[in-house]
């Protein structure tokens, strides 16, 4: 099917065969539920200006000279709509996401489609082969694969798995698509390192608190303070008591230290206490690192009872796979995994099961050490304890392992550039 | 709330806008000193004693409109010019200007290595040995280097830029005489002259500048209401490195020119010095070029990638894997290792190389500038931070003076002889 390069140029013609302008851009909009924009109208540049003519007095869109159905000066403007994209201005040349690959990509051309008489928008081209037909070489891509050597890059993405981001218009971001909302945080966070910085807030903006929270502990801290600057007071109060507490220390640190103030003050108070205990430690201590939302559970209850407890408590946790036997003085006296207690007869006191010999790490021990023991025991968190082994929190394994294997998203290459 | 203390460094509250946004230009201009434009200065001093130093004013004038444009692009849009120019002018133009871009910084870069071989060569180091070594050095650094030590680095390298100062200062210039020659504009319409002029014109304002700095602040993400402190950055930047230009030309000119020593390249320069500023102006001269030539040769080919990349779609980045960036490695790859192997060859002498390069750039920065303006004034890409009135003329006159100064030089390599041998 045609590319929407190979169309633009051409020559437009009314109903008697006489010359109206050549055609400049096309102009395509959605439907309801159906994923691929249809072409609506089409912009022909005449002699001194430009005039919108909506497909419907376009005779035949995709031939050599493109007729229309009325005579010239019978001709209606068409108004364009609001959500009316703008093919070559607002599409062509430009970024987009693809939700598909994850990553952001360039327009290099857009490939049309004949479907029950309308014409849609198929695929995006971002592929080699679509540059040389920009620049006009095609005869080069023809002749390297009638030398026989493919070259099938995977060249192009249906517009299903496109969102678009116009630096122009505000407001396209605002709702995000469907395709951004089903995305997975780290791949949010992947894509946001590919973002300009100013198409990067717009993303954030459009992100609900849950999300955006998510997405933001996905990425380094410097990186996520310089995201946060842009943000009202309150937005960032809301992501910060929907982050775990750890990555909102960490973030806090990263900010100026009257910004950080100020927050920690416009925050519930149970919540900026943890954070505060927190900032206490050194960044990459394991006090620094540790998770204060674990599951604590006293000595005497029976296995069903414990059960019971989790079910009620352990939404805010960070994880339920292990459970901590804390005496009234909050002394670590045992560890429960959840397989211990769901294997164990419901009337059992859960000191009879529960582990006693435990690994801990120091609040001053760091970060490496904790990963060290996490992965020489097999453990997917471990306690951190005061000398007086009262516990304090946990680390878990993927806070641990962040600084061995850095988290998935890239380095921001410019760093020099900043 | 003292506890937070811990882990706050206290000076960044205070610093924190002005350091965020200080930066771009500053290490912008820095790198505009490189080999090409200190062999230039260096020329020019020692030809044509004190009577070029009243253009060196103007020729900041023209670095700050242009560079001013350039961050205020970058700003605004947060997006890089190659990236501009794609966005609103298409893929022929951007492929046009790109190529001849690559085609310059590649020149660049082979002066760089240059640079690199003639500076050790004054202290006996062959280029044989430098030179490979200088390539494998660059290469590491910005691949492997952490990005802390490598800005580090980079900004240690800046210092060394005073030692041009320096020099200026050991070869005991006549202030007085220096005074009167910056009031005293004097224009001579032979072949060598102008070849001079446009080639200071074209080091000083080089065209992989404006596509670096907007990157640069583009990726810093510095806000619009900002914007002045970024202007200052330009500001001090651009000033910073006419400063130093000055005083490499006054140091050849109270020296050399005096003394009626003819020199062409920087080396000359450097070990010319010796007996007539002293030993320390010789050696600071040749770690100036020593530096300034390692520090664009692992800037400039990081640009050309970047911008090449950013303009066409290709993954740009140094912690992803090579495979995963293929066109980014391997432009910034070619470049260095064809940068070093041309210098190798005995193809071309090493000083033609350097000088042609900057030749190159002042033809192409006429093109670059009417693509900027263009933009600039486009109110859908900048809304209300196009130029106004008064900026406008200035720098489109800047760009047609360019323009004019440029097309002689294409006219009188053409048509030598016209203007009288040089």
């Amino acid at each position: 099917m045609p590319f929407v390069s190979e169309l633009i140029g051409r020559s437009v013609a009314d109903v008697d065969g006489e010359r109206v302008g050549t055609l400049k851009d096309l102009l395509a909009a959605r439907w309801g539920s159906m994923p691929h924009p249809q072409i609506v109208a089409i912009e022909v540049k005449r002699r001194s200006d430009t005039v919108l003519i909506a497909m419907t007095d376009v005779a035949v869109l995709i031939a050599p000279a493109i007729p229309l159905k009325k005579k010239q000066n019978e001709i209606e403007c068409y108004q364009p709509g609001e959500n009316d994209l703008f093919l070559l201005r607002d599409v062509l040349d430009k970024q987009i996401i693809d939700t598909n690959g994850v990553r952001v990509v360039r327009v290099n051309d857009l490939e049309l489609t004949r479907v029950n008489g309308g014409i849609y928008v198929a695929n995006v081209d971002i592929s080699g082969v679509g540059l040389l037909r920009r620049l006009g070489l095609s005869f080069i891509s023809r002749r390297l694969s009638k030398s026989g050597r493919q070259i099938t890059s995977p060249g192009t993405i249906s517009w299903d798995n496109v969102e678009l981001i116009s630096g122009d218009e505000p407001m396209r971001l605002k709702v995000p698509g469907e395709k951004m909302a089903e995305l997975h945080p780290a791949d949010l966070a992947e894509i946001l390192s590919d973002l300009t910085r100013q198409e990067g807030s717009k993303l954030l903006d459009s992100l609900d608190v849950k999300t955006l929270a998510d997405t933001l502990e996905e990425v380094e801290p410097d990186f996520q303070a310089s995201l946060i600057e842009q943000m009202s007071d309150e937005r960032v109060v809301d992501v910060l008591e929907e982050m775990a507490p750890d990555e909102a220390a960490d973030l806090l640190a990263e900010l100026p230290e009257e910004r950080s103030q100020e927050l920690l003050k416009l925050m519930e108070d149970e919540e900026a206490e943890d954070i505060l205990k927190l900032l206490a430690y050194p960044e990459d201590s394991a006090g620094g690192i540790m998770n204060t939302e674990f599951i604590a559970v006293p000595p005497l209850l029976t296995a069903e009872q414990v059960l019971d407890v989790l079910r009620e408590s352990a939404h805010e946790a960070e994880t339920v796979y292990y459970l901590y036997v804390l005496d009234e003085e909050s002394h670590l006296t045992g560890v429960l995994s959840l397989r211990d207690l769901v294997l164990a007869q419901p009337s059992v006191p859960i000191s009879e099961i529960m582990e006693t010999r435990i690994v801990t790490v120091d609040l001053n021990d760091s970060q490496e050490e904790c990963a060290q023991l996490i992965s020489k025991y097999n453990l997917l968190a471990v306690p951190v304890v005061d000398r007086e082994k009262r516990l304090h929190g946990i680390v878990t394994a993927d806070d641990a392992l962040d600084k061995i294997i850095p988290t998935a998203w890239k380095k921001r290459l410019p760093r020099m550039y900043r | 709330m003292s506890s937070i203390r811990a882990r706050i460094k206290p000076y960044r509250a205070r610093l924190l806008l002005l350091l965020a946004v200080i930066g771009p230009g500053i290490i912008t201009a820095n790198v505009d000193n490189d080999a090409g434009g200190i062999t230039t200065y260096s020329v020019a001093g020692a030809q044509y004693g004190y009577t070029l130093l009243w253009m060196m004013p103007l020729v900041a004038l023209a670095l700050i409109i242009v560079q001013e444009m350039s961050a205020r692009l970058g700003v605004v849009t947060g997006k890089g010019l190659g990236d501009l120019i794609r966005e609103s002018l298409g893929v022929r133009i951007t492929t046009l200007i790109l190529g001849l871009l690559v085609f310059v910084n590649l020149a660049n870069t082979v002066s760089e290595f240059a640079g690199v071989a003639a500076s050790l060569q004054i202290f006996g180091v062959s280029k044989y040995i430098s030179v490979p070594l200088a390539a494998v050095g660059v290469w590491l650094l910005v691949v492997k280097g952490d990005y802390d030590t490598v800005e580090k680095v980079f900004l240690i390298a800046s210092a060394v830029y005073l030692s041009y100062v320096a020099s200026g200062l050991l070869a005991r210039p006549d202030w007085l005489e220096v005074g009167a020659a910056m009031l005293q504009p004097s224009f001579h319409l032979d072949v060598g002259y102008i070849t001079i002029f446009v080639t200071i014109i074209g080091t000083t304002i080089a065209p992989w500048m404006q596509f670096y700095q907007q990157s640069a602040v583009a990726d810093k993400g510095i806000r619009v209401e900002n914007y002045g402190y970024e202007r200052l950055d330009v500001l001090i930047g651009s000033l910073f490195a006419v400063f130093v230009a000055g005083f490499i030309m006054i140091a050849c000119a109270a020296t050399l020119f005096k003394h009626g020593m003819l020199v062409t390249s920087a080396e000359d320069a450097a070990v010319a010095l010796g007996p007539l500023a002293g030993k320390y102006a010789s050696v600071l001269f040749a770690l100036g070029l020593l530096n300034a030539s390692l520090f664009s040769a692992a800037i400039l080919p990081l640009s050309t990638a970047y911008t090449v990349c950013e303009a066409f779609g290709w993954e740009s980045s140094l912690s992803r894997s090579v495979k995963e960036a293929p066109v980014f490695f391997i432009i910034f790859t070619s470049f260095i290792v064809l940068g070093a192997a041309i210098i190798l060859l005995p193809i071309q002498s090493l000083v033609q190389a350097m000088l042609v390069s900057q030749t190159i750039n002042g033809l192409l920065l006429p093109v670059i500038l009417v693509v900027m303006l263009l933009l600039i004034n486009d109110k859908r890409i900048m809304g209300h931070f196009t130029n106004g009135r008064v900026f406008n003329i200035l720098a489109w006159v800047t760009t047609v003076i360019l323009i004019a100064l440029a097309l002689f030089l294409v006219f009188t390599t053409f048509f030598p002889g016209v203007f009288g041998s040089p």
